[in-house]
């Protein structure tokens, strides 16, 4: 019988949050490093803008190595893989070392990334794995919850990442369809009226962008949270 | 023999709300030989869930958890002992050996170590533990002041020593690691005395089969003025209230003990 | 078979191992870092008889160091017959005052056991530790085995190897037999663990869960588990693999914040299952470890199977003098210590050190045991694409459910270093499976 306490719910929780911010970053990242090949201005600006990031970078180079690699920048990939790391290796027994693994593997990935001549392109590897992982949590983790509970953080932090960067809106409907499909499988207490909300937001026009990233965050009521837990 | 009531009262007072507060009491006289409870009435505040039990050194103790956020934690035992000091409480040797061996409070240092050294010539001629310990109990009482906030309750008994002051746990602890360099098991008591006041503390050391209760504070032998609440190693093992808490602040405790005769 | 055929997957197998964070933990100037450890693919091997023979031996070893704790915080009919010096109980590190009085489940104190052998040039066994509070290690084989089989099919398709990654089996059966009622759970200290990658291994294998210390909590007399919805779940039994110290801020430590408040008072009551029980320490010191195979004659009235190393208490005069007038050939331990630390070889020291040394052993007699240095036989590792010999030992894990169980494997560890007798982990040495073959 599955029993999961609080402490686990939450790491499951930012487990999937964190492996959709590695994913979709890097994603984005080559899309923005790709427009920057033809440009000559400091397109980077807006892209740190944009993920509400401090610009603290020198030059179009060292916002390459340090936004991706740079394990001391705490906005980087990197620091955002290792964040799903300390949440994956304290879960072993929910997940399996078969799911488990992949972001194993992504982490080792990442450092040889780092170390590459063509880091971009092995970046590639670490989006296979978290694909990778994604799939087993899909495929081998039996407990309806725990694979509920890391799937609604990724769909959370797509949401997030699509109405940052003013994805198109189809996509991010899309996005709030699955979330709404997820939460009520979790277990986790939410604001029910803040999801509403929320779906209405995402029809109406113009988007208030910043109304909704300030509603998603606040979707599960953290009080609450803490009630059901202790 | 003789009939006395008993009240002890125990109140921790905290600065600030102390919540999640796991408690364990050892403020319940014994059951033994010498001594029976009768009307035992206990009290503890504010709501809480505790259950009791009986640890590794035959004390009672009451133990349990407070959520609620208090900033007084308090506890009120009443009753009635009818102690007997005419009889004894006896153990095999082979089953108090633990008591035979220095604690962390009771490790001497050189101060110590000089004060025994002092006594070896007379030590040496005698046989019998309970002469020996009432030699080194005599030698104490004369070389130290009784004096109250010099010492805490975490002062070692080579700690006392140096400072050449105390009040009865370090008496206490002075003479069981006397005792224990002279080999002989020995161990703390925490009690009520006649009176009003707070707890005392004095010891028992095993001769001849049996625990025999001294008091070095006052340089005699335990009579049925004394209410023993609990027993060990050293006053460690006797810690009236125990507790962790989250919060709580500065603490500041009052006991309040008033023993007559009926 | 052919080792260059074993060795040609080393690095795939390793590999594999990295995949699965096969990982201990080190502290190194204070910060924590995660070490990949070691695997050489060459396996110990072990026949059936011979094995047989351990497992013997291990039984009658680990059951009378259960007899031994029980009648310690219990009858003490040891030290009342003269057998065991008191001395070497209460002044000992392990001996717990507050375990006096206390039976656990069962009447078992030492559920896991990790026993430490070697075996000289001559072939005979030798025991050189006990350990009996949380031993660590089995995962690592288990783990290793399951890798191996993948990289060397026709190895396990031609011989008979006993399959060692019954352990979860083992232990679950072992968890199993003391539950007193609810679910069974790992209790670790947390992800900086040294042990963290098996704490975690061992819960998915044995479908326990793995906790830490807030999210267990007693009410009532009851331990219980606070699920994510607030709902209570009691637990029967607890596979800590926190020291006892921490266990219990009520009862050991106070300052420990990893443990549960009062979880010794209901264990004290019966009402959950504590592996293994907190006191165990009293009989797997190194004072102690001297007197075992009386033991064994002692409670269970047999020869005993398995020999310790030659050893000398410098705490008997006849043993202290030989210890002075061997000093270059032997081995000395502080018996406070462990992990390979507080050990001293006397052929090793200066003049000076030797001397300071003796003082030492003079003054505090009841500190040091003395050894032969035993010619170990050593064993081959693959190192750098030569074969070399390297010392190692063989942790065995005794299993204490409702029967003693022997894991037909074990943990052999060796020393990467060829000058080094010291094989533990945490001073870089490396892993090896071992297999229980029939002839």
């Amino acid at each position: 019988m599955a029993i999961l306490s609080a402490e686990h719910s939450d790491q499951l929780y930012w487990l999937g949050r964190y492996s959709e911010r590695v994913y979709t970053t890097i994603k984005l990242f080559a899309q923005q490093f790709d427009d920057m090949l033809d440009l000559k201005t400091e397109e980077y600006e807006t892209f740190c803008e944009k993920q509400d990031i401090p610009n603290i970078y020198a030059s179009k180079e060292d916002f390459v190595r340090r936004y991706c690699f740079d394990e001391a920048d705490p906005n980087s990939i990197f620091s955002n893989l290792i964040r799903a790391y300390d949440n994956a290796v304290v879960l072993r027994e929910e997940i399996g070392s078969e799911t488990l693994c992949y972001i194993q593997l992504a982490v080792y990935d990442m450092n040889k990334a780092k170390n590459s001549e063509a880091p971009i392109l092995h970046l590639q590897k670490v989006m296979d794995n978290i694909v990778a992982f994604w799939g087993m949590v899909d495929d081998s983790i039996d407990s309806e919850c725990v694979r509920s509970l890391i799937k609604f953080g990724k769909r959370l932090e797509r949401i997030d990442l699509y109405v940052r960067m003013r994805i198109d809106r189809r996509e991010i409907k899309r996005e709030m369809k699955r979330l709404n499909l997820r939460i009520g499988r979790t277990g986790l207490k939410y604001n029910t009226t803040k999801l509403a909300h929320l779906n209405y937001l995402v029809e109406v026009t113009p988007m208030d962008y910043e109304l909704i990233l300030q509603e998603i965050e606040s979707l599960l009521d953290q009080e609450e949270k803490l009630a059901a837990g202790f | 023999m003789r009939k006395l009531r008993f009240q002890y009262h125990m109140q921790l007072n905290f600065e600030s709300p102390a919540r999640e507060h796991h408690f364990t009491l050892r403020c319940m006289p014994v059951q033994d030989e010498r001594q029976s409870i009768v009307k035992e009435q206990i009290a503890i505040y504010p709501k809480h869930y505790s259950s009791t039990q009986v640890d590794s050194f035959g004390n009672r103790c009451m133990y349990g958890t407070t959520k609620e956020e208090h900033t007084c934690f308090a506890v009120d035992v009443k009753g009635e002992a009818v102690v007997d000091h005419t009889r004894f409480i006896e153990a095999p040797s082979h089953k108090v050996g633990l008591y035979r061996y220095q604690t962390r409070l009771t490790e001497p240092g050189p101060y110590l170590n000089t004060f025994h050294e002092c006594m070896s010539v007379m030590l040496e001629q005698m046989n019998s533990p309970l002469k020996k310990a009432q030699l080194m109990m005599e030698f104490l009482y004369y070389s130290y002041r009784y004096t109250p906030g010099v010492t805490g309750v975490n002062t070692t008994a080579e700690e006392a020593c140096r400072l050449q002051a105390g009040v009865c746990q370090d008496y206490a602890h002075m003479m069981l690691s006397l005792c224990r360099k002279e080999k002989i098991p020995c161990r703390y008591v925490a009690g009520m005395m006649l009176g009003e006041g707070a707890t005392h503390a004095w010891i028992e050391v095993y001769a001849d089969g049996r625990w025999i209760p001294l008091d070095p504070t006052h340089n005699r032998a335990v009579d049925d003025t004394y209410i023993k609440i609990s027993a060990g190693r050293d006053a460690q093992d006797c810690t009236i209230n125990q507790g962790v808490f989250m919060g709580g602040g500065k603490q500041q405790q009052e006991i309040n003990v008033i023993v007559e005769e009926i | 078979m052919n080792t260059e055929e074993l060795c040609k997957y080393s690095d795939s197998v390793n590999e594999l191992l990295a995949r699965y964070g096969v990982k201990f933990g080190i502290y190194k100037n204070n910060t924590f870092k995660e070490q990949l450890f070691p695997f050489d693919m060459i396996p110990r091997v072990i026949h059936q008889k011979e094995f047989d023979y351990l497992e013997r031996g291990l039984k009658q070893r680990v059951t009378a160091l259960n007899a031994f704790i029980k009648d310690i915080y219990g009858d003490k009919k040891i030290i009342k017959d003269g057998v065991v010096p008191e001395e070497f109980v209460y002044s000992g590190s392990g001996y717990l005052a507050q375990c006096e009085g206390v039976m656990p489940p069962k009447g078992i104190y030492s559920h896991i056991a990790g026993i430490d052998l070697v075996q000289g040039k001559d072939g005979s066994w030798y025991v050189l530790e006990d350990n009996l509070r949380i031993p660590s290690g089995a995962s690592y084989p288990m783990i290793a085995r399951d890798l191996c089989r993948k990289g060397l099919p026709s190895a396990f398709e031609k011989y008979h190897i006993e399959d060692n990654r019954n352990y979860a089996k083992m232990l679950r059966r072992t968890m199993d037999n003391v539950n007193t009622g609810g679910h069974t759970v790992i209790l670790s200290p947390g992800r900086y663990n040294a042990a963290y990658f098996e704490h975690s291994y061992l819960a998915e294998q044995t479908g326990a869960h793995l906790v830490t210390g807030n999210e267990l909590v007693v009410e009532n007399d009851w331990l219980y588990f606070i699920d994510y919805s607030g709902k209570k779940e009691r637990v029967g039994a607890v596979y800590r693999r926190i020291s006892d110290e921490y266990l219990d801020p009520m009862n050991f430590n106070e300052e420990s914040v990893i443990g549960i408040p009062h979880i010794y008072d209901i264990y004290r009551k019966g009402n959950v299952a504590l592996l293994n029980a907190p006191g165990n320490g009293v009989a797997d010191d190194k004072g102690i470890y001297y007197f075992v195979p009386r033991m064994v004659t002692y409670y269970l009235g047999e020869e005993p199977i398995l020999q310790n190393a030659p050893t000398y208490l410098p705490y008997y005069e006849a043993d202290m003098q030989y210890v002075l007038e061997h000093f270059d050939s032997l081995v000395l331990k502080d018996v406070a210590e462990a992990g390979g630390y507080g050990v001293v070889f006397g052929s090793k020291m200066t003049k000076e050190e030797k001397e300071q040394f003796i003082a030492l052993l003079k003054k505090e007699p009841r500190r040091f045991i003395a050894q032969e240095v035993i010619d170990f036989r050593d064993i081959d590792i693959y190192e750098d694409g030569k074969i070399v010999p390297r010392k190692a030992d063989l942790r065995a894990f005794v299993l204490m459910a409702d029967e003693p169980l022997v894991w037909k494997s074990g943990l052999t560890r060796f020393s990467r270093n060829p000058d080094s007798f010291i094989v533990n982990s945490s001073q870089g040495g490396g892993f090896k499976d071992t297999w229980v073959m029939a002839e």
